[in-house]
This record gives structure tokens, sequence and C-alpha cells, in this order.
């Protein structure tokens, strides 16, 4: 197993599995090797264009994650 | 017809003008950088009276075209020294759009140096000067409120006004114009322009549009067709149609800061701590719990709608937004991660009439100089509160984080061409490096707003961190974003037509349609091309070389945490954003 820092922001904070609200990350556990597209799927995500980061880069869904990688998930935004 | 409005300031005259043919597809940015370039000399004093301050709603301003109400104001820059075209939301535009008026030009300084003047535009077009001596030293709200105890009851009239920042001729200063509710909090905040209005002797300009109907289109039915398509494009578009109605610009805190590219504490950081308590997520739900507004929009025909009020924690207003920028500028840039703090700065801004990205940076600088703490918003606010004193300290923090800087001996001064970057870091989102490097308007990241396809993945995607590909996607948009001015535009109809090609067809299908001309791309882009190509020639005109066209040093050696990572762009990639204009201006004549 391994442990993987999750943020969520503005209309998916409310996704974390703990059901708390806040856009603060929260270590969950996953299954070595797991992608980007399964946690996408465990946590129920709307099936909508989505922004991701892995350690303030951006990364595909495809890619796999590793222990200790922080995982941030935007819906599409922007303003300036 | 539409009409230019010639008011002089010397001898107190108002005429108006036909609009010359060579301007017959000009209007906002084009516009005024036109009349800027052709009637101002690029030696001139920005604060003398050869100076010129030109308002223009954009060409389809006073339509119903979505989002076609920006207003663009332009002049000889007090803050960078080149010519300036600052774009600001509220009413004034629309106003100015359906009576017809193309441009205000606003010229001359009046004989008597002690007088205020208020400029009153009636919807007939037929306008005077009324002197208001008794306001000097008014801040914004302030004479927003003299002027509705003048006015007469039904009246519906939008305001441009100045506060005391642009009277005392302080080069951060900008012009307000009034909201839908008539709150003086929409602004031409950037370069100085509101002390280019004071020494104009202008306090304030009253502009009553009441009765008057939208402007006509030479095709009505198909104007209606692409607007609908347009509209559609704005609604159904995930940033415009739901982040920014949602959250605001502000939703932007989290995105930015997780890219590692939001500046903290003058440009020392790419990560805030304390960016949860300032972020746009915190704001909308601060600002239900004391009942403001969170989703309006800033001017009349908008159908983003991001703006919003905020509320103090009695639930009475204090000011707009804040928005993503001002937020930033006056949170993170200082280390201060309180709303409440960030509400106070930005009303002061907005009263004393100061640009809030000017200001929020050039506290990070004084903070940065040790005179007082990163994080105390006390102190921040009371150093605010000399900007409109005179105070020695006052007048170096009114005159922005350059001047600050090297005042208080600042080794990071984060400027390009005398004006302070805004919240995004060029190391690691190195397209917007580009753009505050070349645009002729100093360091703005609206002149190229090349987040899109570096961190939001709007328009394509460039890899922020890697300085390639960021040449070439800063001049498309530098240009793109030229057409938009000049057209009216709000810039986030961006991200939509960087993504769907039908919202940019729409434009082309609106313009053809309004005027009765065949438009395309093609000609949309050249008005764009054309506005940059004034703006880059008179700054040349005004003594800018390439050594302009830079990021300061530290930026490029300097490594930013937590990418650990330097802007990389070379000089020669800069200097080819401009490589339109030789051909542009041969095209226009001009040289």
């Amino acid at each position: 197993m391994m442990v993987v820092d999750v943020a969520l922001f503005a209309s998916l904070a409310s996704f974390q599995p703990d059901g708390l609200p806040g856009r603060h990350s929260r270590p969950i556990e996953f299954p070595d090797g797991f992608l980007i597209s399964q946690v996408i799927e465990m946590l129920a995500l709307p099936d909508e264009p989505r922004v991701i980061f892995v350690n303030g880069r951006h990364a595909e869904e495809r890619s796999a994650l590793r222990d200790g990688d922080r995982l941030a998930i935007f819906p599409p935004v922007g303003g300036g | 017809m539409r009409e230019i409005m010639r008011v002089n300031m010397s001898d107190l005259s108002i005429k108006m003008e036909a609009v010359p043919d060579k301007w017959a597809r000009y209007g906002g940015r084009a516009l005024t950088s036109a009349i800027v370039f052709d009637e101002v000399p690029a030696t001139a004093d920005a604060m003398g009276p050869d100076n010129k301050l030109v308002f223009a709603p954009g060409f389809l301003g006073g339509t119903n075209a979505p989002n076609g109400g920006r207003l663009s104001v332009g002049a000889k820059s007090p803050l960078t020294g080149g010519l300036k075209e600052s774009n600001s939301g509220g009413q004034a535009a629309n106003a100015f759009g359906k009576m017809g008026l193309a441009a205000v030009i606003v010229e001359g300084v009046p004989a008597d140096a002690s007088a205020a003047y208020m400029l009153v535009i009636d919807p007939d077009k037929s306008a005077k000067l009324e002197r208001v001596d008794a306001w000097k030293g008014m801040g914004n709200y302030a004479v927003a409120d003299a002027i509705k105890a003048m006015r007469p009851e039904g009246d519906r009239y939008a305001t441009i006004t100045n506060g005391p920042a642009g009277e005392m001729g302080l080069k951060a200063s900008g012009i307000a114009m009034s909201d839908m509710k008539g709150y003086p909090n929409r602004f031409a905040g950037r370069g100085g322009l509101g002390a280019v209005m004071g020494t104009k002797g202008l306090k304030a300009i009253v502009v009553s549009d009441k009765g008057l109907p939208m402007r006509e289109h030479a095709d009505k039915e198909a104007f209606q067709a692409a607007m609908k398509v347009f509209a559609n494009a704005l609604t159904t578009h995930p940033v415009s149609g739901q982040g920014l109605p949602t959250y605001g610009t502000n939703v932007l805190a989290n995105i930015i800061n997780e890219a590692g590219g939001y500046p903290t504490r003058n440009f020392s950081d790419g990560r805030f701590e304390g960016v949860e308590g300032i972020s746009g997520e915190k704001q909308r739900e601060m600002t239900l719990e004391r009942g403001g507004n969170v989703k309006h929009g800033c001017h009349t025909g908008c159908v983003i709608q991001c703006s919003r009020y905020w509320n103090d924690k009695d639930g009475n207003y204090v000011t707009k937004g804040p928005e993503y920028e001002s937020a930033w500028a006056l949170g993170a840039d200082c280390g201060i991660s309180d709303l409440d703090v960030v509400g106070v700065l930005d009303r002061m801004c907005g009263d004393y009439g100061l640009d809030t990205i000017e200001m929020g940076a050039t506290l990070g600088v004084y903070m940065d100089s040790g005179a007082i703490a990163f994080g105390d918003g006390d102190a921040a606010i009371a150093t605010l509160k000399e900007t409109v004193t005179g105070s020695e300290l006052g007048r170096a923090i009114g005159d922005g984080a350059e001047a600050t800087g090297i005042k208080y001996g600042v080794a990071h001064i984060p400027v390009v061409k005398h004006q302070a970057l805004p919240a995004y870091d060029p190391r690691p989102i190195q397209g917007i490096g580009v753009t505050y490097a070349t645009s002729t308007q100093g360091a703005d990241h609206t002149a190229g707003y090349a987040i899109t396809a570096n961190v939001l993945a709007v328009g394509g995607s460039v890899d922020p961190l890697k300085p390639e590909g960021q040449a070439a996607l800063s001049q498309g948009l530098q240009i793109a974003t030229g057409m938009l001015d000049s057209m009216g535009f709000c810039i986030f109809v961006a991200f939509p037509v960087l993504d769907m090609p039908e919202a940019f067809g729409a434009i082309v299908d609106m313009m053809s349609a309004h005027t009765g001309d065949t438009w395309d791309a093609d000609a949309l882009m050249a008005v764009g091309k054309e506005a940059l190509t004034y703006e880059r020639l008179f700054n040349q005109h005004a003594g800018f070389t390439a050594a302009d066209d830079r990021l300061p040093a530290f930026f490029t050696e300097v490594p930013l945490p937590p990418h650990n990572v330097v802007f990389t762009v070379t000089d020669a990639e800069l200097d080819s954003v401009f490589d339109f204009v030789d051909e542009t201006a041969k095209g226009l004549g001009i040289s």
C-alpha cells in the first residue's frame, strides 16, 4: 500500500471520502501503482473536465501515483 | 454615426467631431491607442499639458453584444512612460456607446490649477463643465454620493471619478467607474491614469443614458443569431459558465498556488501557506454567511457574472470582490491570510483611487525592506493610509513598487517598464513571463494571459516550466487581446473563444451583422495587431528599447521554491514577440 495526499478544490471539495468540508489535503491509502484515473473512479468525481496536478506539475489521468505524492484535482477554473 | 467629443481643459471648450475614416473599424483599445499615438508627442511629460486622456467604449459598446461593455482608457502613462490602455468594467462604456460616442478626449490643463471640474454629458450628447472645487480631496465613494445628490429623480447615469491619489499625482493612481448599483468600484487601475486626470483638473465625469435604446445593427436578425451562439458559448464553457460565476476570479488562488506560481512575500516563494484563508472558495463561504452578493455582472450585458460584493462582519458593504489579483497582492504578496484585512485594504485603494495590484506589490516590497513585517495587516493598513497624507513615506508608496523599492533599498523589485508584476510568478509559469517582459503596457497579465495554456488547460497546453513555445503563445494571446479590448469584450470571453471555434466565429458574425461590412478572422486580428503597433511605436519614440523588454534579473538568477526554477526564455525569443510590427506599421503608413 502507499499513501497519497489528496486535495480537491472548488466544486470537487465535497467529494473527499471523509465527507468533511475544506480544501486541505487528506492522506489516503491506495494499492501500490494506483492510477490517477482509479482514484477519480474511487472518489466518484463527476464525469466532467478536470485539471490535475501531481507535486505541482500537470499530470495525465493514466499516470501511476507513488508513495508520498500530492495529488490535487480542480474542475476547470479561470479568472485573472 | 459615431462621434468623438473633445474636451479642452485649457479653454474649457467642448467640441464634437466625426470619427475619421481611418479609424472607422476601431473602438476601445485600438481607438485610444491610435488617438494617443497620433495626438500625444511620445516625449511629452505624462503629467504635463501635452498629454491627453482618452475614454473609449469598445466597437460593440452600447449594443447587446454579450460581455461587450468594457471601457478603454488611454494616455501616456506617468508610471511606465509608455502608451497605456487601462481597461475597465462598469457602466460608462455602455452609456457612451448608446449615445454614439466613440471616444471622449480630454486635453490641455486648466489655467487655474486649483480648480476641479465635473464633465456632465447628457443623453443627447450635450455636455458642460461644472466647477466642483469643494470635492477636491474627496474619496471616490463620497464623490459618488455627491453626484447622486445632484442628479434628478429617476435618472440613469454612470460615473467616472478620480480619488485623492490621482489628484495628488501619485503614479499608482487609477480611475473609478461606477457599477450597476452606482458603486465606484470598477477601475482603469493600472499605469497611473488617475494622475493624468488629476493634472487635467477633472474630478468626475457623469454620463446620463436615460431613455437611450441599445445601438442598432445593420442586420438585426443576423446579429441576434450570432449573439445567441456567443452567449451560449459563454454560459456552457466550464470556466466562464461555472467556475467564474460560482467562485469569482479568486477561484484561481488555489490552482496557481498548486502550480507553485503564487507569488508570496514579495516573490520569494511560489506557494503561500495561508492561501486557504484568502482563496475564492473561502471568500464565497464568508460572503454568503455575511449576506453579500456572490454573482453579478460588472457591466450591462455581462452573462458571465463573476463580480461579487464583500461585506464586513456586520453585513455592511465594504468593497467589490476582492478580485483574484487584489486578494493576491494585498494578501499573499504581503504574507497576509485574512480576507477582512484584504477587504479593508481593497476598499481603501478603491476610495483613494489606487491600483490594488501596484499597492499590494508595493507593500510587499516595503515589507521586504524590513520597515514593517510580512503578515502585519495593521501595519499594512497604516502604511496605505499614508498615501493620501502627502507624507514622504506615503508619496513613495503611492508612486508604486519601484519608487518604494529604490527609496528603501530593496534588491528584488518586481517591475517591468516600472509597473509591478501581477499574481503569477514568471519562473514556474514562463509564458506569462514573456507577456510581462514584452507587453507594451509594462508587467500586465491581461495583455497576453498565458495562464490559459500554461496552467488552466484552456486553449491547448504548453508546459509552464519550460521555455519552449512560450513566445509564440504570448504573441498570439497579445494580438487576440488587442482585438478583444478593441471590440469592448471582457477578456474572460477568451476562455470559450480559445476552446470553441463557434465562439470566435460568432464574434466575426456579430461584427459583420452590426456594421453591414464583411469581417473575417484576419480583419479582426488586424485590429489587434494595429492596436499593438501604435503602442509599440509610441514606446520606441519615447525611448524604449529591447532592454526594456526584460524581466528584472532576479527572475533569471534566483530559483523559486517549490520547483526551484528560474525564467529561461531567451532574449532572442522575447525579441521575436513583436515581429509583426514593421509590416503592420507599413500597412498603416506610420513609422
